[in-house]
């Protein structure tokens, strides 16, 4: 019944933007669509006994996990388009947007967000697979609209990457498959009895198809060695994009990786699991961490980042309880809503600067003191200073590692000393530079939009509230995804 | 009726086949003749599953076939041909890593690590022997494709690649008649959009940005087609 819904808001909403001709409607209908799918992940919660399975095959289902995901999406789609108002005015009025693209950018920006809605909702894994390869085409899409030679060359990149490494993710499938068609008498891929039966699964074709899917999923997301498309996907990308890349697109990678953890959870393989999702998680953070140091570019900085929060993720999914998974489902949102946060303040600096890059960002407290709060705030939530959300999710995981093992602490925690000193360096840098009398007249002062203002003011707000203060209500949800995915 | 046993046999002819053209791929430098050998390739697949159906009776493979025939044997080699025109790349002379002798030793050396890989992991299941093979062909297929996106330079060589590793996956899948229809048809229509969009981008790296947006954006080919439509009744007029 709900999904139902869910497919018929999303086809009105895309059929209205097909129909429609101003900028003004498109933005306002792509607004109206994710609060709508918030509005029903909101009810679906509150009144909808969960888990739910829908269509006689239990294709697609809702449970606890998936309607937190969803929730997310919805919000960061919902403050994405609310910013993209003015953002993309901007882009058209400054002639990086073609007005003719307009359509097509609303239209994909739609349908992305309901393929990664829909992905969080499917029971059987090869339509999850299906809606993730549809998030990395429309997510491309979003990626060339722009008029830039140089972004056909990143979403280029991005494509070959995310798909020919999906492709092996599809390989461990047909290998699902048919382990439970010799084991279980009828071959499934659906998610509910692959966690039923686990127990009875070879562990051995379990680890290798694991090992199959987890290369897909470690490229969606942005894992080294699967990395290499991402800093500049997210950099060339229209700043509402690559936050929504980088809180909503790759997390749909990651939550792949947890789902089929679950499952492998159950097993003998359990172990080795572990260890090798905590060396790609460490891997990740490493290469992350010291890249950042050398970054001039902010949105590649912002990206990097990325990089090194879905490395914790794993890392802290690698560590096997349930507290840890706790604090990564914690982690997936804090880091979403403060990534969005540094994007949005980018965003707003480029349409200042016409550039990224720290030389070009002068007196920017003056001209622009709300990107540059958004900037200062958000690095300071994104390395995990308190009191924002962050910070919990990331002591509680840092924990977690130490009861591992020290060495294991000792060498995240400098890691993520690195991590932090870059953004240190690079907003020192920034906003120690004086732009000198001359050169000040001559730029002239971006007036921010309110949509814009807006969407930062409350993310920062969001993530400020979340790091006091710890709502019983999210707990509980998360205690129950924890004990749903199996995870004692 | 044919001899299943005959049938079994056909199917290892062209399976063998398929890997044989998957070593021509590797070595050509012409792009035209890559486009015409992927075609190729995909027209055996499009074999491999009928034969597959005469054994099996699953109509669900029958319109696998069909929409492999239609999609990867027809639409995107033609596609792609317009394009490579367009562009007017003839050869792809430049090989990143490897020679194109290396690469095939290379490929001889995955298919055994493959073969063996299989043998390991999926050896207690007791499988029938076309379908081991069909597996470590498939397998060994996208690792190959993989190879020649890792060896070549030019993205159209590339896209050809890609659409390798799809074959491998693909071929691979069609031994499992028991996933269901509507699921198969969505991941070969999802698999068809990606080399669509692959291949618009790789218009897009060697053209100007109006044209590539022209490509990409289908409302913009709507309004152009609208005010040539309206253009040609005004001259009727």
């Amino acid at each position: 019944m709900i999904l139902s819904i869910y497919a018929i808001v999303g086809f009105v909403a895309l059929l209205l933007i097909l129909l429609c001709r101003s900028h003004r409607s498109m933005n306002a209908l792509s607004t109206v669509h994710s609060l709508a799918y918030f509005t029903l992940a909101l009810y679906t919660l509150l009144y909808v006994r969960l888990p739910s399975f829908y269509l006689q095959d239990r294709y697609f289902f809702i449970d606890h996990l998936g309607i937190y995901e969803a929730l997310i999406a919805a919000v960061l789609f919902f403050f994405a388009s609310v910013y993209s108002k003015g953002y993309v005015e901007g882009l058209i009025n400054i002639g990086e947007l073609d007005r003719g693209n307009l359509k097509l950018f609303y239209v994909a920006f739609n349908l992305l967000l309901i393929s990664v809605t829909y992905s969080f909702f499917s029971n059987n894994l090869a339509l999850f697979w299906i809606f993730a390869e549809l998030t990395t085409v429309f997510s491309a899409v979003l990626i060339v609209t722009l008029n830039a030679k140089k972004n056909i060359g990143a979403a280029l990149k991005y494509v070959f990457m995310a798909s020919t490494s999906m492709l092996f993710s599809f390989i461990g499938l047909i290998f699902l498959f048919t382990l439970t068609e010799h084991a279980l008498g009828a071959g499934t891929l659906n998610w509910d009895l692959l966690m039923l039966n686990a127990a009875q699964l070879s562990p051995t074709i379990l680890l290798a198809s694991f090992v199959f899917i987890f290369i897909g999923m470690a490229a969606k997301s942005g894992i080294v060695p699967f990395h290499a498309w991402l800093p500049t996907a997210y950099a060339k990308a229209p700043s509402a994009i690559s936050a929504i890349l980088s809180g909503s697109v790759s997390s749909v990678g990651v939550y792949g990786i947890i789902r089929a953890y679950a499952i492998l959870h159950q097993t003998a393989a359990a172990g080795r699991i572990s260890t090798l999702l905590i060396v790609f998680g460490l891997a990740s953070i490493a290469v992350a961490a010291f890249s950042m140091l050398s970054q001039i570019n902010l949105k590649k900085l912002i990206a990097f980042s990325s990089i090194e929060n879905t490395g914790l993720m794993i890392l802290g999914i690698g560590l096997g309880t349930p507290v840890a998974l706790f604090w990564v489902l914690f982690h997936k949102l804090a880091h979403a809503l403060t990534k969005a946060v540094l994007f949005f303040s980018g965003g707003i600096m480029h349409r200042q600067y016409g550039s990224m890059h720290a030389e070009e960002i002068k007196d920017a407290l003056e001209l622009q003191p709300l990107a540059s709060w958004g900037l200062i705030l958000g690095a300071a939530a994104i390395i995990g200073m308190p009191p924002f959300a962050i910070f919990v999710s990331k002591l509680f995981l840092l924990l977690q590692a130490a009861k591992l093992s020290p060495v294991l602490l000792f060498v995240v925690l400098a890691l993520l000393l690195v991590a932090a000193g870059a953004f240190a360096m690079f907003l020192s840098r920034v906003f120690a530079q004086d732009g000198g009398n001359n050169n000040n007249k001559k730029i002239e002062k971006y007036i921010v939009p309110d949509g814009m203002t807006f969407s930062i003011v409350a993310l920062i707000v969001i993530i400020f509230v979340l790091g006091i203060f710890f709502p019983q209500y999210l707990s509980d949800l998360l205690n129950n995804i924890v004990a749903e995915l199996g995870i004692k | 009726m044919i001899a299943p046993a005959l049938l079994d046999n056909l199917i290892k002819v062209l399976i063998n086949l398929i890997l044989a053209t998957a070593a021509i791929i590797i070595v050509k430098r012409d792009v035209l003749s890559l486009v015409s050998t992927y075609s190729i390739q995909s027209l055996l697949l499009v074999f491999v599953a009928s034969v597959l159906y005469m054994e099996n009776a699953n109509v669900m493979l029958l319109y696998l076939a069909l929409l492999t025939l239609v999609s990867k044997a027809m639409i995107i080699p033609h596609f792609m041909e317009r394009i490579q025109k367009k562009l007017n790349i003839k050869r792809d002379v430049e090989f990143h890593y490897l020679s194109p002798t290396s690469a095939l030793f290379a490929s001889v050396f995955i298919i055994l690590v493959v073969y063996f890989f299989l043998f390991r992991i999926l050896g207690e299941l007791s499988l029938s022997n076309v379908f081991f093979l069909g597996a470590t062909v498939g397998v060994s297929l996208t690792f190959m494709g993989m190879l020649i996106i890792f060896s070549r330079k030019q993205t159209i060589t590339n896209i050809v690649g890609y659409l390798t590793m799809e074959n491998g996956v693909l071929l691979f899948g069609l031994f499992l008649t028991e996933l269901p229809l509507i699921i198969e048809a969505l991941i070969v229509i999802d698999l068809i959009m990606l080399t669509l969009l692959a291949t618009i981008l790789a218009f897009g790296i060697n053209s100007s940005i109006e044209e590539f947006h022209a490509r990409l954006n289908p409302f913009k080919r709507f309004a152009a087609f609208k005010s040539r439509l309206l253009n040609n009744e005004g001259e009727d007029e």
